[in-house]
């Protein structure tokens, strides 16, 4: 399935020339990307290429040195704090607006004091404010939709890696994100927990949602996402529809890391 | 009237002593409680100036952990004891009073055994942090908790978990610890059993009771204990 990226929907996320450096190592050499809504982009690279900063730059789980992050047209302001290094200026608006994005992570990170059903509702009563019942009722039918529902009174430590994914998923869902983000969501399973993931993530993609998925999954950039992005020492390196990077890309070393 | 036999000791009748010794004990546990408590505070602000704290809070908890734990426990409630008194001294002279005037013997055990514990439970606490998993408190920070819910809501009940056990062993330091408040003039279980002893002829009879008594606490407080950790251990995969 192949949507093509329409120029005409609003930007859900735009990047502008994001640096950012780890003390000598410069990881990512000025990246500028718009996400539009319903927009489902891969972003491809090898280790070391930056990926998994990229995307945490956009919640500033990773603060950029310099460029610009907007999010639904608002751009997070930044400050140089006395260090020198940059700091968000409004913790208040960084807060805000992490919570309009939902974030799944390679290690899932659900919270192992709390039940499935509790992690899915932590967040949209403490930080949304929703009534308590109204977020249960959501999240059951969160759970059901990805698959859990009978696992919403279980604890973490006690479901597979798949399952502890979906249940993650939901738990992002939960926060009726504006965009998702995923950090190598199927990286840290088992090779037959995968694809419940993956079914999951498509079903995602085809209900228009905007996500931007760091991922090694070569079927699910190919079939599944609008476009691909292929990140190499930090910069973009290849840019497009799967379908023609998959099969007519200039890229010599884009070709050559689908290859493997 | 006949010299008291053990029974007496133990009995809540006219003679006994029972009633005595039940607030003697009564006036440990509340010491032990707020010398708990008072530390869990120091604790909380120690582990977070080691762990999260700039270079200057981190040298103050660092010092505070070294030299407390480098004095005798008596010597500390001598030290709150009397610079209290000096205190109150000084501040009674200046409204007019004369002489010495004593600081409350609870007051100060309360703030010496809470100092001395403070800094075993910045250790405590910040051993338990660095167990929990950093990834579940990213997943926090991601879905936009500010830092007191993220404190209160994930990182203070997983920090907990790991942390119960150890403070276990601080909470039996500390009902230990408030013998030695008698020293200020406090009423607690072992000052009210050296009254007995001495104030009968069975000082053997009195330590014993008291022992039990001591016993009994710690075993009361310890199964409150292990249920506490079974609570803030659940979904923990045992076995």
């Amino acid at each position: 399935m192949n949507i093509p990226a329409k120029s005409t929907s609003p930007v859900a996320i735009g990047l502008r020339d994001l640096h950012k450096r780890f003390g000598p190592l410069e990881v990512l050499k000025g990246i500028s990307l718009d996400a539009s809504e319903g927009e489902v982009i891969s972003i491809l690279g090898s280790s070391g290429s930056g990926k998994s900063t990229l995307l945490r730059c956009i919640n500033m789980l990773e603060v950029p040195d310099s460029g610009t992050i907007a999010v639904a047209g608002e751009t997070i302001r930044l400050r140089t704090a006395s260090s020198g290094k940059s700091r968000p200026a409004d913790q208040r608006q960084v807060d805000r607006i992490r919570s309009e994005l939902g974030m799944v992570f390679q290690s899932f990170n659900l919270w192992s004091h709390k039940t499935v059903l509790e992690n899915v509702i932590e967040a949209p009563i403490h930080v949304l404010k929703r009534p308590r019942s109204e977020a249960i009722e959501e999240a059951e039918a969160l759970l059901g939709k990805v698959g859990i529902a009978d696992k919403r009174n279980h604890y973490p430590a006690h479901l597979s890696g798949g399952q502890q994914q979906r249940a993650a998923i939901a738990r992002a869902l939960a926060m009726r994100p504006k965009a998702m983000l995923f950090d190598e969501p199927t990286s840290a399973l088992d090779p037959e927990l995968v694809g419940e993931v993956l079914r999951v993530m498509r079903g995602l993609a085809e209900e228009g949602r905007t996500m931007l998925v760091v991922t090694h999954e070569m079927g699910f950039a190919r079939d599944v996402s609008s476009r691909v992005i292929f990140l190499h020492k930090g910069a973009i390196e290849e840019e497009g529809a799967p379908h023609e990077v998959f099969t007519n890309s200039k890229s010599e070393r884009f070709r050559q890391f689908i290859s493997k | 009237m006949n010299s008291p036999g053990f029974l007496d000791i133990v009995s809540f009748g006219p003679d006994g002593w029972g009633h005595v010794l039940a607030a003697g004990a009564w006036m440990t546990i509340l010491i032990a409680l707020a010398g708990i408590a008072i530390g869990s505070v120091i604790g909380t602000f120690g582990a977070w100036a080691k762990i999260s704290g700039g270079p200057v809070p981190r040298a103050i908890a660092e010092a505070y952990t070294t030299i407390l734990r480098g004095i005798p426990d008596l010597l500390v409630i001598y030290l709150f004891y009397f610079g209290g008194s000096a205190v109150v001294t000084a501040v009674g002279q200046f409204f007019g009073a004369e002489g010495f005037v004593s600081f409350p013997g609870f007051v100060a055990g309360a703030l010496a055994v809470g100092v001395t514990s403070g800094a075993q439970q910045t250790e405590v606490f910040r051993g338990a942090f660095r167990a929990v998993h950093p990834g579940e408190l990213e997943a926090a920070t991601a879905c936009g908790m500010g830092r007191v819910l993220r404190f209160r809501r994930i990182t203070a009940p997983l920090t907990l978990r790991h942390a119960l056990p150890g403070l276990g062993n601080v909470w039996q330091v500390v009902l230990k610890e408030s013998a030695l408040v008698s020293v200020t003039g406090v009423v607690e279980l072992l000052r009210q059993a050296q009254i007995g002893a001495g104030s009968t002829s069975l000082p053997f009879d009195f330590y014993f009771v008291a022992a039990m008594i001591y016993l009994a606490i710690s075993t009361v407080s310890g199964a409150f204990l292990n249920a506490s950790e079974h609570w803030f251990s659940r979904g923990v995969r045992r076995g």
